[in-house]
């Protein structure tokens, strides 16, 4: 049985059990079921494990990963203990069974193939089941083939590398004879000097570091390094960034760490695109008269940095903030806090390439082509100056240039605040902001005016009168609603159950159905005949919806109706 | 075709002379493929002949092509020095609708008195017809002057059907022979190994078990070793990584434990799309296969089998590891 206990994006951790392997007990001469627990991704002898896939019975039956749907039915064989699978077995999978991916290693050298086929696999089968892909993982490949979403590994194609005298690094693969007793490294196998061991051990090595990554959701930065190794792996991770609508599903909404975008891949990360198109299709501005715009800082949430203490000081509340940034494109001073504007992490040198030039530059038009501000402050400098100037130009958006020189000089600063002399001040609507990011623009008679935000900064609770709605989640800056902020979130975002009481949190099972916009690490609201929930989706909703393992929704406060 | 003989002749899709070993002797063979009027299966994954056929003629031109053909053989080459002729058209030769009978008598009457071996598929070998060539061919000189070659590839139906297509069974190759023999020819049987769909060990294995399945029905045994021809479907297979032709190791295993002297032309041998292993040790390997193929002694194979190589290590991996859902491992 398998069943997904930690995701990050495509990658998860997950728990394979009950497999009974016939373990020998040497004193004892006799055999015994041992029942034992692996914790996936792993590589391990498969062919122990699940016996039968191996077994003589199913000789001759091998069919390439791309043969037609005609060929894969007619020879395909069916194990006892997992099912094969191929992109055109057509074939049912039940939720945690064990999928052998079969041939996967000959499809590893061909990106487009290789993307298409984990889609059309994944997209076919309960999202609690096994992948394995035999005979392909490598040092310095397997957080490629985990990041695809594969679980289990066998030790093949390193043990191949060995007989073919090649020593293995997740770095690449080197002639042993170069490379092997060089200091490189000193494992258990370099030390005896055993090739096969240390090949092995540089596998399991691997995949415990990316296990590592996983746990602290930082998997997406170490595959963001390791697929340089390849040009194949580089056009893999591209391509499932390419496929929005399949990589979106598995991103979470929030990581709870930094996100650092430290190369060119970096801004084609699910979550930016999806924080882009939420700014500007979901987001309600608190005002659209006037707005200015401005750099990012290091330091995040901007506002606690020394230029935006500045800049803020200058502005007065007088326009709306509006920061300009890569990767991101745009971050509304009311968004700051959320993930991943208040996480991430970004080289600054000044200099922008042409593609962040183009992604920002349509990010900006885009969001001033739907907000219709009459006026615009554009106080920028270097390269983003002429980014953002591009973009208002292409919106048609009228402007002003408010700096000279340096940004947080004394004129610069001085000549900003007197261009905005004259306009309102409207302090920025957090709470409006973050509901309509968060949850969705359409809430009609959802008003924030009756709502103050109390406490201290990052300690916020979202209070009505005396009536707490929403307390602020101090690691994502996302609103967390208690039942009467749902009350106001009159829909989206709800997961329905059958007439039970949660005792505890509600495991996929329990689902009945949910929206479809439900990603990991969302607020939402459990619906039943008898009670109501509020708490964090622990999974995607097409992912709560296929699996029968695994907690679906980790529960707060549970209301019996 | 127009040559210098204008059109009274014809090239043949292909001939070449060579050696052959046959009764135990090294005589010169002169070989023949003869583009005809298509094989009439035209299905089997690695055949590079699909399309090598007159199209849109009737009866009597095809004829006269195939005429045309043989005329260009008698002028190219002296045919008094061949003793032996090979004849195929990439289909089969006693099937009337794509060699028409009054070709097929123009070209027993022009090698009457030498051996013939002709290929044809086994729904083709008919007593009837055979005898009737074999009588053209006849002068009372050889002692068995037509074989009829035919491709069983395998004595498993399953994998001549899976991996082959080839449309028939051990069963009809078997009732092809006893026509052939009733009509006093000889038959040759061509074997295939590793075409795809088979890890090493089931390709291995399936040659040895067909070797010795077919011994009783063969005065002639060869074996094909599987190669890479364009626009064939296990060249499809082979860029999708899904084919590799097979290890010479393999080969060499099979010939060395034959226990009969299997003819074997390893085509492409040492190179990529045919049988190959690492490069280093595929040329030597390749020349004692060619040698051992005329000699029938297997001391040099034996010898080269013990010697090894690097990558034979590899080979041993590849026959224990590589499984029907992980093949092929290596390329």
């Amino acid at each position: 049985m398998f069943e997904a206990v930690k995701r990050d994006g495509i990658a998860r951790i997950g728990i394979l059990s009950g497999v009974g392997s016939r373990v020998r007990c040497e004193s004892a001469q006799e055999e015994q079921t041992d029942q034992i627990r692996y914790q996936t991704p792993i590589a391990i002898d498969v062919d122990k494990l699940f016996p039968d896939i191996s077994d003589e019975r199913h000789r001759f039956t091998s069919v390439p990963l791309f043969a037609s749907e005609k060929f894969t039915a007619r020879y395909m064989p069916e194990y006892k203990d997992a099912v094969f699978k191929t992109p055109n077995s057509g074939n049912v999978a039940e939720s945690g069974s064990m999928l052998v991916i079969a041939n996967w290693q000959t499809v590893l050298d061909n990106p487009r193939y290789y993307a298409d086929a984990v889609i059309k696999i994944k997209s076919g089968v309960p999202a609690d089941t096994c992948m394995y892909a035999p005979a392909s993982a490598l040092p310095s490949n397997v957080c490629t083939l985990i990041c695809s979403g594969f679980d289990l590994f066998d030790y093949r194609a390193v043990d191949l590398k060995s007989v073919q005298n090649i020593f293995c690094t997740q770095d690449g693969e080197f002639p042993a004879e170069e490379a092997f007793g060089r200091g490189i490294c000193s494992c258990s196998g370099c030390k005896k000097g055993d090739l096969k061991e240390h090949n092995r051990n540089m596998l399991d090595n691997e995949i415990e570091t990316v296990k590592y990554f996983i746990r602290t959701g930082h998997v997406r930065e170490l595959l963001e390094r390791r697929c340089r190794n390849t040009a194949a792996q580089v056009s893999i991770m591209r391509l499932f960034d390419e496929n929005y609508e399949f990589s979106e599903k598995r991103t979470p909404i929030v990581r709870p760490t930094r996100l650092y975008a430290n190369t060119g891949e970096s801004m084609k990360r699910p979550e930016v695109k999806r924080f882009v198109n939420r700014v500007i299709e979901r987001f309600v501005p608190s005002r659209t008269d006037v707005a200015v715009l401005i750099p990012c800082s290091a330091k995040k949430p901007y506002s606690q940095s020394q230029s935006h203490i500045k800049f803020q000081s200058a502005i007065q509340n007088r326009a709306h903030e509006i920061i300009i940034t890569s990767p991101l494109g745009i971050v509304p001073r009311e968004l700051e806090r959320i993930y991943p504007a208040g996480h991430y992490d970004v080289p600054v040198t000044g200099y922008w390439d042409g593609e962040e030039r183009a992604f920002i530059t349509d990010a900006i038009a885009r969001y001033f082509e739907k907000n219709r501000y009459e006026k615009v402050f554009v106080h920028l400098d270097g390269d983003s100056l002429g980014i953002a100037e591009a973009a208002l130009k292409r919106a048609g958006i009228g402007y002003e240039v408010t700096a000279s020189e340096r940004l947080t000089s004394a004129e610069s600063l001085k000549k900003l605040q007197d261009a905005l002399q004259g306009y309102r001040k409207v302090s920025p609507d957090i709470i409006g902001g973050t509901v309509s990011y968060q949850f969705g623009a359409t809430h009609e008679n959802f008003d924030s005016s009756k709502l103050r935000l109390k406490g201290k900064f990052l300690r916020e609770k979202v209070l009505m009168g005396n009536r707490q709605l929403f307390s602020v989640d101090t690691e994502t800056g996302c609103f967390r609603p208690t039942f009467d902020g749902w009350e106001l979130i009159e829909s989206g975002y709800r997961v329905y159950i059958d007439n039970f009481v949660p005792q505890g949190d509600i495991l996929a099972p329990g689902v009945s159905d949910c929206d479809r916009d439900i990603r990991e690490g969302d607020e939402v609201l459990v619906v039943g005949e008898n009670a109501l929930a509020t708490g964090k989706a622990m999974m995607g909703a097409d992912e709560m919806l296929s699996s029968r393992r695994g907690v679906a929704v980790r529960v707060r406060k549970v209301k019996k109706l | 075709m127009r040559s210098e003989y204008g059109d009274r002749v014809e090239k043949p899709l292909a001939c070449w002379s060579g050696k052959e070993t046959h009764n135990g002797e090294i005589i010169d063979c002169l070989t023949i493929i003869f583009k005809s009027g298509g094989c009439s299966w035209n299905r089997c994954t690695m055949c590079g002949y699909k399309s090598e056929r007159y199209r849109n003629v009737t009866c009597d031109e095809l004829t006269e092509n195939i005429k045309r053909q043989l005329a260009y053989v008698l002028s190219e080459y002296k045919i008094e020095k061949f003793p032996l002729i090979k004849i195929f058209t990439s289909g089969s030769f006693f099937d009337s609708n794509e060699v028409p009978p009054a070709a097929r008598d123009a070209i027993g009457a022009a090698f009457r008195g030498k051996t013939i071996i002709a290929e044809s598929r086994t729904e083709c070998v008919k007593s009837d017809i055979l005898e009737g060539f074999r009588e053209i061919i006849d002068d009372g000189s050889q002692k068995t002057p037509l074989y009829v070659a035919m491709g069983l590839e395998t004595s498993n139906d399953f994998i001549r059907e899976k991996c082959i297509d080839k449309g028939h069974t051990f069963e009809d190759f078997k009732t092809a022979v006893s026509q052939a023999r009733n009509a006093g020819c000889g038959t040759k049987t061509y074997l295939m190994m590793k075409p795809p769909y088979l890890t090493e060990l089931e390709a291995m294995n399936d040659m040895q078990s067909s070797i010795r399945d077919v011994i009783p029905y063969s005065d002639i045994i060869s074996m094909n070793l599987c190669n890479i021809q364009n626009m064939t479907e296990v060249e499809k297979l082979w860029k999708q990584n899904a084919y590799r032709p097979p290890y010479l190791w393999s080969v060499l295993k099979v010939l060395i434990e034959a226990g009969t002297h299997v003819l074997c032309d390893p085509v492409a041998g040492g190179k990529k799309r045919g049988p190959h292993n690492c490069g280093k040790c595929d040329y030597e390997i390749v020349d004692a296969i060619r040698e051992y193929s005329l000699s029938g002694d297997t001391e040099m194979l034996k010898m080269l089998y013990e010697k090894g190589c690097d990558c034979k290590n590899e080979w041993e991996f590849v026959l224990k590891e590589e499984k029907p859902f992980c093949m092929p491992l290596t390329h």
